[in-house]
């Protein structure tokens, strides 16, 4: 099973294993532009990841999220535009000269091979020394607390486990950016939850960036420094979570970005008012008239669907908080945010 | 590429699973059970009896097969198998070049195949389709129409009595099926197996040894059983290209025991070549039983 490593070979590819030389800078893609017949994937998208950074690239399905990780890692090539990764432009390399730690969807673990041999695979057909392999793996077992599991086949993990062996196979190569294409998606609620911090504190403790696609918007504000939020190859907005729950630069991410979905009433002159669920508050008067529909009760808080002359309208409030069949709902002038009819771009406040 | 201890699959193999199955089993009345047995056993007769049969053949001697069941207690003889095992030239011969020919011919293909699957299934569109239909519709004409204009290429050629000539046409018709078979295989693979390959650095040929085929396995071994048995049971080609009666493959030659004398059919001798030229057969299936069902059941491969 051993392959035979000519030692000279060796130096060559070692770099990957010397400590130390994750001392990577930012990524940054320039009008980067990705097209498949007549369709455009990627839209001349800018974005700039610095070292260390999580960015979350969030939107719908199609939004061409997945793709820009495949043309940061070297699978697809761009029509047009560049890739910075540390100041070098790499968007000509094959993809193992990238150093790219990726971690798919699926996790695509090898089945017929060992959780050791998943992970010590490429570095073996790289030719890296037997002793360097051993040290290098040892790390990251201890590192995901995989030592027990070395022995094992994919097939006999549970989903949990077989992230973590994904993710120590991105470790190992001591990355100079990581991507994760959906790296929750297969695993239940619960376990997310659990494992967020986990992966934070293993990805974002380094000093590379790491790209983070997902179409959950409270995964990507609990995991990510900064969200990318795309629509049909385009970006639409670029901030932290809370510059993107404040101050949405149009509907589409005000929209995507807090849960239950923003109320928008259409407004006489054809702009849109934009009010959260939960900035709403009953006033004795002014506000507007609202009729109770439907209440969903969760204990701290309740949801409460209501119908007024807008249409209809969420309301989230404490459990505690008495709701009567006929009430007037008022916000904050600071919490009102109001967008352009046409473009739906966001009206200066 | 084999695996020698397959972990059972927790689904099916569970105690969870077992419980009721144990206890279904249990509340079959005997009926039901004596139903089962007696389909089973109408199953193995419809398989088995022709085997049965041809045996039975092969050990009597002409007279008792002509005296029908009256005397099973005498006329048993190993006098057919003696007959073709000292034959000129010895019956082990003609085993020895149907291997010979099977095994080249099933290489030949593979070496051809893989290739080939692996670079359909990475196309997509038209191309495919155009290229999977062509090859569908080779594997599907019948070869027996071309093996006259096979005899015409041979004779240009002087492959006439070469046996291993007769690769060249065994690979070439089994070629068409073998590249769907694996092509489908591959299609199978989820991409992102070999992409995540690509980004470690592994190059095309060591994502095929160490990814790719490992994983086809099943899909290999099947094909190759496929293609091994369309040689070993060849008969229009091998007829027309052989005429040495050393190098005969099996087909030919099993005709030319039954048809060694003009004024009787040797059933004993003739029987006895069948059975002698099965039982290799038989023990390679034995062998390779896992793998090619598995490969008869693909899917399982995910992972």
């Amino acid at each position: 099973m051993t392959t035979p490593t000519p030692a000279t070979s060796a130096s060559v590819t070692v770099t990957s294993a010397t400590p130390g030389s994750s001392t990577s800078g930012s990524l940054r893609l320039e009008q980067l532009l990705r097209r498949i017949g007549t369709r455009t994937i990627v839209d001349h998208l800018d974005l700039t990841v610095e070292g260390g950074d999580c960015l979350a690239l969030l939107g719908p399905s199609g939004c061409g999220k997945s793709s820009i990780l495949r043309l940061i890692a070297g699978l697809d090539w761009p029509d047009a535009g560049r890739i910075l990764l540390a100041g070098r432009d790499i968007t000509a390399l094959p993809p193992v000269r990238r150093q790219v730690g990726m971690v798919f969807q699926s996790y695509a673990l090898y089945p017929h091979l060992s959780v050791a041999r998943n992970l010590s695979l490429g570095m073996e057909m790289r030719g890296v020394p037997r002793a360097t392999i051993e040290r290098e793996l040892d790390r990251v077992l201890v590192l995901l607390q995989l030592e027990e599991l070395r022995g094992r086949r994919p097939a006999d993990l549970s989903g949990g486990q077989r992230q973590r062996v994904a993710l120590a196979r991105a470790l190992l190569r001591r990355p100079q950016v990581f991507l994760l294409d959906e790296p929750m998606s297969n695993l239940d609620a619960q376990l997310r939850e659990e494992l967020r911090p986990q992966l934070r504190t293993i990805l974002c403790g380094g000093s590379a960036p790491v790209v983070y696609v997902t179409h959950d918007q409270q995964e990507a504000m609990g995991i990510a420094d900064r969200i990318a939020v795309l629509r049909d190859g385009r970006l639409q907005q670029c901030g932290t979570p809370q510059q993107l729950y404040e101050q949405p630069a149009n509907a589409f991410v005000a929209r995507f970005i807090g849960r239950p979905e923003i109320n928008l009433l259409p407004q006489p002159d054809g702009s849109l008012l934009g009010v959260r669920p939960e900035h709403l508050h009953p006033v004795g008067e002014g506000g507007i008239a609202a009729r109770l529909l439907s209440r969903e009760w969760h204990g701290a808080s309740q949801q409460l669907l209501l119908s007024t002359s807008y249409g209809p309208l969420r309301w989230v409030c404490n459990g505690d908080q008495p709701v009567e069949a006929e009430l007037r709902l008022g916000w904050e002038p600071r919490r009102l945010h109001r967008f352009d009819g046409r473009s739906s771009l966001r009206l200066p406040d | 590429m084999t695996s020698p201890s397959l972990p059972s699959d927790p689904i099916s193999g569970g105690p969870m699973s077992r419980g009721p199955k144990a206890s279904s089993a249990g509340s079959t009345p005997a009926s039901a059970l004596l139903g089962r047995i007696l389909a089973v056993g109408l199953l193995l007769f419809w398989s088995l009896g022709p085997m049965v049969w041809q045996l039975y053949t092969s050990l009597r001697t002409p007279e008792a097969l002509l005296a029908g069941w009256a005397g099973l207690a005498s006329g048993w003889t190993l006098a057919n198998y003696t007959q073709i095992l000292t034959g000129d030239p010895p019956f082990w011969r003609y085993l020895l070049n149907s291997f010979l020919v099977g095994g080249v011919s099933t290489l030949l293909t593979l070496l051809l195949a893989i290739p080939c699957a692996y670079g359909l299934a990475r196309r997509s569109g038209a191309l495919r389709l155009v290229m999977g239909g062509t090859l569908l519709a080779t594997a599907v004409f019948p070869y027996v129409l071309l093996f006259l204009a096979l005899l015409e290429v041979a004779r240009h050629f002087g492959l006439a009595n070469n046996l291993l000539a007769l690769c060249l046409p065994y690979a070439g018709l089994s070629l068409p099926l073998a590249v769907l078979l694996l092509q489908a295989a591959f299609a199978e693979l989820p991409p992102e197996l070999e992409e995540s390959a690509v980004l470690e650095g592994l190059s095309l040929l060591q994502r095929l040894r160490w990814i790719l085929l490992p994983l086809l396995g099943p899909a290999v071994f099947s094909t190759a059983l496929l293609v091994f048995l369309f040689s070993w049971n060849e008969f229009p080609i091998a007829l027309t290209w052989l005429s040495r009666s050393e190098l005969l493959t099996l087909a030919p030659a099993m005709a030319r025991i039954a048809g060694s004398s003009v004024y009787t059919v040797p059933y004993g001798a003739f029987a006895a070549a069948t059975v002698l030229g099965s039982v290799p057969l038989l023990l390679l299936l034995l062998v390779f039983q896992r793998p090619i069902v598995a490969g008869l059941t693909q899917g399982a491969i995910k992972g």
